[in-house]
């Protein structure tokens, strides 16, 4: 091969490297019906990934990986991660808990974009509001903020502790999102309602699609009031009436959730929430993460069976004070 | 592949994988990072419950005295799809495990990795939903 042959097919190269690893479908998928004449959604499926919830620094400005960088990302994850945890200092060890073989994240890239957040397009969660940093600089007075922050939780009490390691819930959009294991939920149809089974914590979802409206605002419930309504083929559920008792990325009670359902061929959903607090965020953003039919049944979580953490926690913290002048 | 495009891909990996992993209680909370264990021992009973095992172990000490211990594995839910039961592990099994001590100073450590005597990984279980591997086991290919 002559050397400009070889400069063609490096440039070649190149440019398929940098298109979107698995191209979209443009033909759309006509999902199959429930005898009632719905689009079917049921099934059972899971969301895990390794796609980044928030696009990361080095692929700045870029939506897609290429198909090196899936396969570089699924290689190591295949391989734990890729890093045995102590190199970082055995705070980071205790904290990533145990080798990888003991979680369920996934090692598949179910998605080429950078980001799971696709709204703003830059990939990442929008700034808080003033009025935000201010709550959270007030951590502690207010019942979401003593439980569920993400940073500075105390050991108090188990009210101190997130509502997450409480085996409650992990409120919403977190019982949709992925995590480190039993990412798997089960939709089931009838006329009326869709269910949305969970398996990380239990409990189901049970949304109306019967044209009901919200309940009136004074009622507040852990996981909101969901009404859903058909809007072609894509199922579209609209949840207030949060509690101050969970706390999503700083905001509680006046969370707005828009999720949006749509199968986008037999093997899969095409989730997106986004989410509204003008408390909160400074603008409203979108997540979108692929739901993949597993054809797994789900399994029980009783959480609650033997949370010996919770103790462990607690009675640590005790031990602690008695070294502490 | 030129050899740019596996370093930026190993680069973006790099940055994914720095994210803690979080299980469903803090870990850093309830054991000790400043007091890491390796523990030999054989197995007593395996607690199969939410929200996670608990593997309790006998483990000789230099003595000849015998110190139970209870070691914190994964979820049944995750381990089950892997390919295991409770039985997959019986009593008088050797174990070798390395993890970090309860704050709280009883006989708890989390089961950071779980090996046989010989340094085969427990629970290798199938492959077919990508169990991650980290070279610790001389059979992992």
């Amino acid at each position: 091969m002559k050397p400009l042959s070889i400069a063609v097919a490096l440039v070649v190269l190149a440019t398929a490297g940098s298109a979107p690893a698995a191209a979209q479908d443009s033909r759309k998928f006509s999902p199959p019906r429930t005898p009632w004449g719905e689009p079917d959604l049921q099934g059972t499926y899971s969301n895990r990934t390794i796609t980044p919830f928030e696009r990361p620094a080095n692929v700045n400005g870029r939506e897609y990986f290429t198909k090196e960088e899936v396969a570089a990302l699924e290689s190591r994850a295949q391989q734990g991660g890729g890093d045995d945890g102590r190199s970082k200092g055995t705070r980071q060890d205790v904290e990533r808990a145990y080798n990888d073989f003991w979680w369920d994240r996934g090692t598949k890239v179910t998605t080429p974009r950078t980001s799971l957040v696709v709204e703003p397009s830059d990939g990442r969660v929008p700034a808080q509001t003033e009025a935000a940093k201010a709550r959270a600089a007030d951590e502690g007075k207010r019942p979401a903020f003593r439980g569920a922050g993400a940073t500075g939780r105390g050991t108090d009490t188990w009210l101190d502790r997130s509502t997450f390691e409480r085996c409650i819930t992990r409120g919403m959009p977190g019982a949709m999102s992925p995590t480190a294991y039993n990412n798997n939920y089960r939709f089931v149809q009838g006329p009326g309602f869709v269910a949305i089974q969970i398996e990380m914590l239990g409990g189901a979802r049970v949304i109306p699609t019967d044209g009901r409206t919200h309940v009136r605002s004074t009622i507040r419930q852990w996981m909101g009031d969901s009404v859903g309504r058909w809007e072609g083929d894509t199922l579209v559920v609209d949840t207030t009436n949060f509690t101050d008792k969970v706390l999503y990325r700083g905001a509680a009670e006046n969370l707005h959730l828009v999720e949006r359902f749509t199968r986008v061929g037999p093997g899969e959903i095409d989730y997106r929430v986004t989410i509204e607090d003008p408390t909160t965020f400074s603008k409203p953003w979108t997540v979108a993460i692929p739901y993949v039919n597993t054809g797994e049944d789900l399994f029980e979580y009783a959480c609650h069976e033997g949370n010996y953490g919770m103790e462990g926690i607690l009675s640590g913290a005790r031990e602690e004070e008695k070294t502490k002048p | 592949m030129s050899r740019c495009r596996i370093t930026a891909g190993v680069a973006v990996a790099a940055t994914l994988f720095s994210w803690p992993a979080l299980a469903h209680h803090s870990f850093s909370a309830e054991f000790d990072s400043n007091k890491p264990v390796e523990l030999k021992g054989t197995v007593v009973k395996v607690e199969w419950i939410n929200p996670h095992t608990w593997i309790h172990i006998d483990v000789k000490q230099p003595d000849g005295s015998v110190q139970r211990w209870m070691i914190e594995g994964g979820t049944p839910n995750t381990l089950l799809r892997r390919g295991l039961t409770r039985e997959s592990l019986p009593a008088g099994t050797e174990v070798v495990v390395d993890g970090y001590r309860a704050k709280n100073g009883t006989n708890r450590a989390n089961g950071r990795d779980v090996t046989f005597p010989d340094g085969k990984k427990l629970f290798m279980g199938s492959s077919g939903i990508g169990a991650p591997q980290d070279g610790k086991d001389p059979t992992e290919k």
